[in-house]
């Protein structure tokens, strides 16, 4: 089987992705995109409320900075960000956010012409910039536009089962061609995994279902350790049932949150901020609501939005108002939406540091399937977008120039990974006789949300991580079941199991050996922020079993304070 | 509920119509019930999907004779609004399938495109004619410092046609996609449209000569199912129109599809 050679193969096709591959092409490097769905089918084309950069277009923020967008981002991550890497986001957020609308992306705008900014959850006035709720949709768009026409290589629907690896270096990958039902050898002195995040490791999740964890997990099948898995931000607002995500624009435009007796009941856990504290203090409170039955029935809480208005909601949430209406039967014009807590963001992920370097040579990644860390213990709702443009272009860029310095890829490691990886998988997609991947996969995600959800304690996670045993000793018997194929969606999903099963301990564990609540990660047993012991990143690596480290943040310019809003 | 489904094998390149009877819970959409089907009853069926949300444009498909997101569209609300009825017939709805319409689900791949496997088509044409229309934005000179300012009644115009998310929906909806394979389609010429429009671009009417030929603009017969069926909303038929009379008016002339070899 003959092999692919590329000069660097960038895996995912969302906005990180794509965003890292064009900065390559710039390089002029050979680089090739490798992704499991077409790169518009991506998750950031569901990106709905905006990007953060201190542009100071609004009139309450004209003397906003990269500094306070800084201070404002390492506070929100209750203190466990990189701080050298913060700045770097937040002094290149306005560049980012202009190079895009100079490639043709249509913003917002304020009557004098300029792009408008909308207040988010942890600044205090409008920093985010958007594009009515579509502001994913149209950043992807105009970079798949761009990319395009730049002439980049895109593998459509080729789904990466492994890394090769020779003496400790990533020397390129292995990947089902979906279309084709043939496995592919790619030889490259680097790889870049943009995969996203891992959210559909939990049954309630906002995520695309595409969303497995995928790069997490062949990163640590290339020995990297992960970082930061165990926090998981829940975003407050996802239409009850379906988990469809409700921006957080609804409130930062003037929606409020009621419980079943009509109570504004924000006025209880965030007295200033209201409904526009971080996403973790309010995800807490209606799931607190929800707990101590002051819920409404099948448990969520109401999003009003009906003061705001049908030309303000059409004006600036027409996409909510569609989602609503065809997701929950709702017009939020009229009504108030049921809303519960779901899973929405992967704050962990691959280890890089601020140019997208993994500790694995030849291994780098951007986007929400790296930690690099700038969003710590919980992210600010405007930084994803943001996290996505400036460090794919800064992997990229850094990655470039020295590519041809890298060391040959070692075609007999992938070649031999090729022969091993075609025999394993084809014997899986004909396997008759097992455990159904669904109902499997079901019960690991409820486990995941019930046991390291929103409220986490120690016997409960303890038992969690029972269950989790009890999944993955079946794991080992899937049958898939068709007869092989083009198109044979229930082998990926059984590929995607595989994937979501090595990374769930490693998101068990670090939850339950994280003795403190900090951000997202909200411990009954330990309520409180514990500096002394935990002000440091978790680090899970895969040897017999998962084993944790731990790593210093990075602070320095901004102290460490109480956090509160 | 009986839902009947299109199935197409590459390999002995044969179709045919699979019934399955599954629950259909208050909410479940047409995706939801085509997983239930793959995850319970036939682990072989194919179909593309990813945000089930109704903006990645995956899961384009024919359920009841009408292009529709398969994520979008409720297993409930199927019955009792003909929507049908109301497009300009092509070929696909005319394909008489074993069905009834007031009683069971029909679900087939998207018209006016290759089949791939069951629900799965082959995208390429789609989006080679959507390279044609050169989607990138070719700005007059260098950008300002910061943003090209633009007001907000240029962003609601622009936004028609962004919101387009290429889900191929109107493409298979089409009868002149139908009818002639080369026609750009209401996808593409909205595309070109709104890159026509945007005040950042510098090719303007240059750009609009791309699709004055008969796969362009002067193919369209205004059937306007592309609108109909659009889960964005978005006008092409509008974007033709107002394309065609900007053309007229630079003194070009239509040019007949039908005369062209």
């Amino acid at each position: 089987m003959d092999l692919i050679h590329h000069e660097a193969l960038v895996i995912g096709g969302g906005l990180a992705g794509l965003r890292c591959a064009l900065a390559l092409l710039e390089a002029g490097r050979d680089v090739a995109l490798l992704t499991k769905v077409h790169p518009l089918r991506s998750h950031s084309v569901a990106a709905q409320g905006g990007i953060n950069a201190a542009l100071g277009n609004s009139p309450d923020g004209t003397d906003d900075t990269p500094e306070r967008h800084a201070e404002d981002t390492v506070k929100g991550a209750d203190y466990l960000a990189d701080q050298d890497a913060v700045m770097a986001m937040c002094t290149e957020a306005p560049a980012a956010v202009y190079e895009l609308e100079h490639r043709g992306t249509v913003f917002s705008r304020f009557e004098d012409g300029r792009i408008a900014q909308r207040p988010f959850g942890g600044a205090g006035f409008p920093r985010t910039c958007y594009a009515a709720d579509r502001t994913g949709h149209n950043l992807l768009h105009t970079l798949y536009e761009w990319a395009i026409a730049r002439g980049l290589r895109v593998y459509e629907e080729f789904f990466v089962t492994a890394l090769a690896v020779a003496d400790g270096r990533v020397t390129g990958c292995v990947a089902l061609d979906i279309a084709r039902d043939v496995m592919g050898g790619f030889a490259a002195p680097a790889v870049v995994l943009a995969t996203g995040g891992y959210g559909r490791l939990f049954t309630r999740s906002t995520n695309a279902l595409i969303n497995t964890g995928d790069g997490a997990a062949l990163a640590l099948g290339a020995g990297c350790p992960l970082e930061d898995m165990e926090f998981v931000q829940f975003h407050p607002t996802t239409l009850a049932g379906s988990n469809i995500l409700i921006s957080e624009a609804a409130r930062g435009e003037g929606g409020i949150l009621l419980n079943k007796a009509g109570e504004r009941f924000m006025a209880r856990y965030a007295e200033k901020a209201m409904e526009l504290a971080p996403r973790d203090i309010v995800a807490r409170a209606i799931q607190t609501e929800v707990n101590e039955g002051r819920g409404f029935e099948g448990g969520h809480v109401h999003l009003d939005l009906t003061a705001l208005g049908a030309s303000r909601i059409n004006e600036r949430l027409p996409g909510i108002r569609r989602l609503a209406l065809d997701f929950a039967g709702v017009d939020p014009v009229a009504k108030p939406l049921p809303v519960q807590p779901g899973q929405h963001y992967s704050m962990g992920g691959v280890p890089t540091d601020a140019d997208g370097a993994t500790p694995v040579p030849g291994l780098y990644a951007c986007g929400e399937a790296a930690c690099v860390s700038v969003h710590g213990a919980n992210r600010l709702g405007g930084n994803s977008l943001l996290d996505t443009l400036v460090f794919g272009r800064r992997t990229g860029a850094r990655l470039g120039p020295g590519l041809p310095e890298l060391p040959a890829p070692d075609e007999a490691a992938v070649a031999d990974l090729l022969r091993r990886e075609t025999e394993r998988i084809t014997a899986l997609a004909v396997r008759e006789k097992g455990t159904k991947v669904a109902p499997l996969r079901a019960e690991l995600r409820r486990l995941m949300f019930d046991h390291f959800g929103v409220f986490r304690d120690g016997a409960k996670m303890a038992q969690g991580l029972e269950l989790l045993a009890g999944v993955e000793a079946r794991a080992g018997e899937v049958a898939v079941g068709t007869a092989g194929g083009p198109f044979n969606h229930t082998l990926i999903h059984a590929l995607e199991l595989e994937f979501l099963l090595a990374i769930a301990p490693a998101v068990a564990r670090g939850a339950l050996a994280r003795e403190e609540s900090r951000g997202a990660h909200a411990r009954r047993d330990f309520p409180k922020r514990d500096d002394d012991r935990f002000l440091k990143h978790t680090f899970a690596f895969r040897r017999d079993k998962v084993e944790l480290e731990y790593r210093e943040v990075n602070l320095g310019r901004f102290p460490v304070r109480e956090r509160s809003y | 509920m009986l839902f009947k489904v299109q199935r197409y094998d590459p390999e002995t390149k044969t179709s045919r119509l699979d019934s399955f009877v599954i629950g259909t819970p208050e909410g479940m959409t047409v995706l939801d019930a085509l997983f239930r089907i793959q995850e319970q009853l036939d682990p072989s069926l194919s179909f593309r999907y990813s945000c089930r949300g109704a903006v990645c444009g995956s899961c384009a498909m024919l359920i009841n004779k009408v292009p529709r997101l398969a994520c979008r569209t409720q297993v409930a609300a199927l019955f009792g609004t003909p929507t049908a009825s109301r497009l300009k017939p092509w070929r696909a709805l005319e394909a008489r399938a074993d069905w009834r319409p007031r009683t069971e689900v029909l679900v087939e791949p998207l018209p006016n495109l290759p089949v791939l496997k069951d629900l799965v088509v082959d995208m390429t044409r789609f989006f080679d004619h959507w390279r044609v229309v050169e989607p990138a934005l070719k700005p007059a000179q260098d950008p300002p410092d910061k943003e090209y300012p633009m007001t907000p009644a240029q962003v609601a115009e622009l936004e028609l046609y962004t919101n387009c998310i290429l889900c191929a929906a109107c493409f298979g909806a089409c009868p002149v996609n139908d009818q002639q394979a080369d026609y750009l389609g209401p996808a593409a010429l909205a595309k070109l449209y709104r890159f026509f429009l945007d005040p950042r671009e510098g090719e303007n009417d240059p750009r609009l000569l791309l699709a004055h030929n008969p796969e362009g603009w002067w193919a369209c017969q205004f059937h306007t199912n592309c609108r109909q069926v659009c889960p964005r909303g978005v006008p092409p038929n509008i974007a033709i129109g107002q394309a065609r009379a900007r053309l007229r008016r630079l003194g070009k002339k239509p040019l007949d599809s039908l005369d062209h070899d």
